[in-house]
């Protein structure tokens, strides 16, 4: 059986997508070479899980925010639970039957739906059963509370990684001693060794990685902004699937170059820029195309999302790699501006955003399974109103197309530009 | 069934302080007095915050809920937004009406969404002069227990330049004693409950509970102590079609469990952060030991809450309550968005059937007083439950 034909397998009907963006890409002549090489990247991601499970190879499966450097430092295949999640809705638009399936299990539909949807793929057998299941309390209690009942339904061991709440040097310790704990269960469950050179050279890479989103995101404050609305899942994409790794370092170095030399043309992402827009949390995947042709059609451009991209000034220092993978996840935009503490700093951050990327308006995508961010709903948007820049809240669900339409998102979003215009 | 309860209830003479705190909270007439003496108070929010150390100071520890009944809730849901659990929203709500004005400071843990921004809101939009989040472990490990220590002395620390003055040793010696006592005197009201005819109803143990959050600690342990005299001496026995447990969700309406008893449910148990989790291990506090150390140990090692791992620590412990106090049957009630204990319920359930005790699961929202549809549903578990015992 080769990975290609597997019945009913979601990770392979995405892989199928994927290639088949490949090809679409480079047979058109104004194909972005950014994309080929992205989607090139994520049809190897998903094969390399697929050929694992059929050549009987230890592969795990983890959660957002999981440090999956360390799997790659150890040649482990690795599975990104909630991206497989948003990807299967994304590329195939078929999520119902794990939604479903999630409920069945007993799933309340207050759950998020990356998680509903994943438990329920494994229940129904249509994603590779792992050897190892890995979890953390990044970023929410969903992805702390996802591990145990995975476990049970695959049958197989795994790991919770504690990430402490606040960021203190004591609680640095006490990532870096859970990060070996969690080494040596992998050494022992899978038989890889881990590889310290490896990891110290994947680490050196992930500060490569952040200097490169930096100069993306400065890149994007041009007036017309060169970058697309789809171009921002493929950024969140890359960095929460390949870090460290070269392939992505290629991806986003052809990004940057395609974004500076558009903005040297003066070219945008839109022929005739009239909205610029600050995203905050995450559009609804399934609807990237109509968001992408919305865009097109308004002229409307998203040019910052600060709750993904706003990296930071930290470092990371390839000497001291599990104290700087420690650290990484206190600079992960979402671990400050979703998770929290929430301070004077994360709101300010999207203030800053607005002014030094002169948005004209804010849309939040207000995901319903995502309690702690649509927490932070009212509290973004009195900081925006201060310094005068609306914001217009969408409700969705960031996996499931049942809960809202595409005319109601079309009627907010074009009253909302209306509103801009009169502005 | 009704009648039994309004006979027990007329019984009880030593039942009226905990009454009158409820009806009366947040602005008891106990709370506003202590404020009049110029004494502060504090609230906390979830049982991972020792309160043994706001008492110690001289404070009063006051724990925040929300509103007792079922609410509309426009402004939490305006600043909360509507996919948080409606007790975060509730407990929001309160504060910006001014319900808790009285508030010298609000001391929170990071134990789940909700807590965390009801936290941040809190202080954003209520505002109190001292406000602190606690990182809270997941794991009962030496390592976590070695952090949460530290987390508890930071917070004693920054507590201290707050009020200006050190908090001694003996101070929260004696304060653990205290609240330890209410930790006894809890268990001795939860021994009555393990009788075939209980002289206490469930909904009763509940509203004794929340008088113990709002309470000065050793007026609490007072009229506790009242009680449970006049209980080993009360005539009044209550019957019901089946023992049952609650377990789930943060509950503060007792009015959910008396609809279930007057069904004939006969609530004897529960797993919950206004009950059995919150009193149900002491501090052990060795002679030379540091106490804040005790704590540590013992809020980390507490009956867990969902939030903890492994679930197994959790699920052992409700199943040996409900071997305890013979429980035919669980009552599961899941505030909506309150996701620890949804991500729990399929592996409860499970275990749950494995010892032969049957779930009824129901999905609620915070301040539910349990009629309706979930009268229905609770009417067919206890059925289902006699017909199972026949």
């Amino acid at each position: 059986m080769t990975v290609n034909e597997i019945k009913g397998n979601k990770l392979a009907a995405v892989m199928k997508s994927a290639r088949l963006l490949v090809r679409m890409n480079r047979a058109h002549a104004d194909g972005r070479k950014s994309d080929t090489l992205y989607y090139q990247m994520l049809a190897n991601y998903c094969e390399r899980i697929l050929k694992a499970k059929e050549e009987g190879r230890f592969f795990a499966a983890h959660s957002v925010f999981f440090p999956n450097e360390i799997l790659y430092a150890m040649d482990i295949p690795s599975m990104h639970t909630e991206m497989t999640a948003w990807m299967t809705a994304l590329f195939t638009g078929e999520t119902a039957d794990m939604l479903a399936a999630g409920a069945e299990l007993g799933l309340a539909s207050e759950i998020c739906s990356a998680h509903r949807g994943l438990t329920g793929a494994y229940a129904l057998g249509v994603l590779p059963r792992p050897d190892a299941i890995l979890w953390s309390n990044l970023v929410c209690d969903n992805t702390a509370k996802c591990g145990e009942l995975l476990m049970k339904i695959n049958h197989c061991p795994g790991f919770f990684l504690e990430r402490p709440f606040r960021n203190s040097d004591g609680e640095i310790q006490y990532l870096v001693a859970e990060l070996k704990d969690m080494i040596g269960f992998l050494e022992e469950k899978s038989g890889h060794k881990m590889d310290w050179d490896k990891l110290s050279a994947t680490v050196a890479n992930m500060e490569r990685q952040l200097e490169i989103y930096r100069d993306i995101s400065e890149l994007r404050k041009a007036t017309p902004s060169p970058y697309h609305i789809q171009g921002f899942f493929q950024l969140l994409n890359t960095y929460y699937l390949f870090p460290g790794q070269p392939e992505a370092i290629e991806y986003l170095e052809a990004v940057r170059q395609e974004l500076a030399e558009a903005v040297q043309a003066g070219k945008g992402a839109v022929p005739n820029e009239r909205f610029r827009l600050m995203t905050l949390f995450i559009p609804p995947m399934y609807r990237m195309g109509f968001l992408e042709k919305l865009s097109q059609e308004f002229g409307a451009v998203s040019v910052t999302e600060p709750f993904f991209m706003h990296w930071g000034n930290g470092h990371l220092n390839p000497d001291r790699p599990l104290e700087s993978i420690a650290r990484h996840s206190y600079m992960i935009p979402e671990a400050c501006s979703m998770y929290g503490p929430l301070t004077e700093e994360s709101i300010k951050t999207i203030t800053d955003s607005a002014r030094d990327y002169k948005v004209h308006g804010a849309i939040y995508y207000a995901n319903n399974g995502c309690r702690h961010t649509c927490a932070t709903v009212k509290v973004f948007r009195d900081a925006l109103s201060e310094i005068d820049v609306p914001m217009l809240t969408v409700d969705m669900d960031v996996v499931d197309p049942t809960f809202n339409s595409e005319d109601e998102m079309r009627e907010k979003l074009q009253q909302f530009f209306e509103l801009l215009e009169q502005r | 069934m009704t009648d039994l309860l309004q006979r027990g209830v007329r019984k009880l003479q030593t039942f009226e302080p905990f009454r009158e705190v409820n009806n009366t909270f947040p602005k008891t007439a106990e709370i506003l007095a202590w404020k009049q003496q110029g004494k502060p108070v504090f609230g906390w929010l979830c049982t991972y915050i020792p309160e043994e150390i706001i008492h110690a100071a001289g404070a009063l520890p006051v724990r925040i809920t929300g509103y007792s009944q079922e609410m509309e809730l426009e402004d939490g849901n305006a600043y909360l937004y509507i996919d948080n659990c409606s007790f975060s929203r509730s407990c929001l709500q309160l504060g910006l009406r001014g319900g808790y004005d009285y508030l010298d400071g609000f001391i929170a843990g990071s134990t789940c969404d909700g807590a965390r921004r009801l936290f941040d809101l809190w202080c954003t939009y209520v505002k109190v002069p001292f406000s602190h989040i606690l990182t809270v472990p997941r794991k009962m490990t030496e390592r976590a227990h070695e952090l949460y220590y530290h987390q508890i002395q930071e917070f004693k620390e920054r507590f201290e330049k707050f009020l200006g003055f050190q908090i001694k040793d003996e101070a929260l010696r004696h304060s653990i004693e205290v609240v330890n006592r209410s930790r006894e005197l809890l268990k001795s009201l939860y021994e009555w409950r393990k009788l075939d005819n209980p002289p206490i109803f469930g909904a009763e143990v509940l509203e004794v509970l929340n008088a113990s959050f709002r309470m000065p600690k050793e007026r609490f342990n007072e009229c506790l102590s009242n009680l449970l005299q006049e209980l080993s001496t009360a005539d009044v026995r209550h019957t019901g079609r089946s023992r049952l447990m609650i377990v789930g969700s943060v509950m503060n309406n007792h009015e959910f469990i008396r609809a279930i008893e007057e069904q004939g449910g006969l609530v004897v148990a529960d797993e919950l952060c206004t009950s059995t989790r919150y009193w149900s291990d002491p501090v052990v506090l060795g002679d030379d030991e540091d106490p804040v150390k005790a704590l540590a140990r013992r809020y980390l090692n507490n009956f867990p809450c969902a939030r903890m791992y492994p679930s197994d620590e959790r699920f052992n412990r409700i199943i040996a309550l409900a071997r305890d106090f013979r429980v035919e049957g669980v009552i599961s009630e899941i505030i909506r968005y309150c996701v620890p204990y949804a991500h729990d319920l399929p592996l409860l359930t499970s275990r749950l059937k494995e010892e032969e005790i049957p779930t009824l699961a129901l999905d609620v929202e915070y301040g539910t007083s349990g009629s309706g549809q979930i009268q229905t549903r609770v009417q067919a578990f206890l059925e289902m439950l006699e017909a199972k015992r026949k």
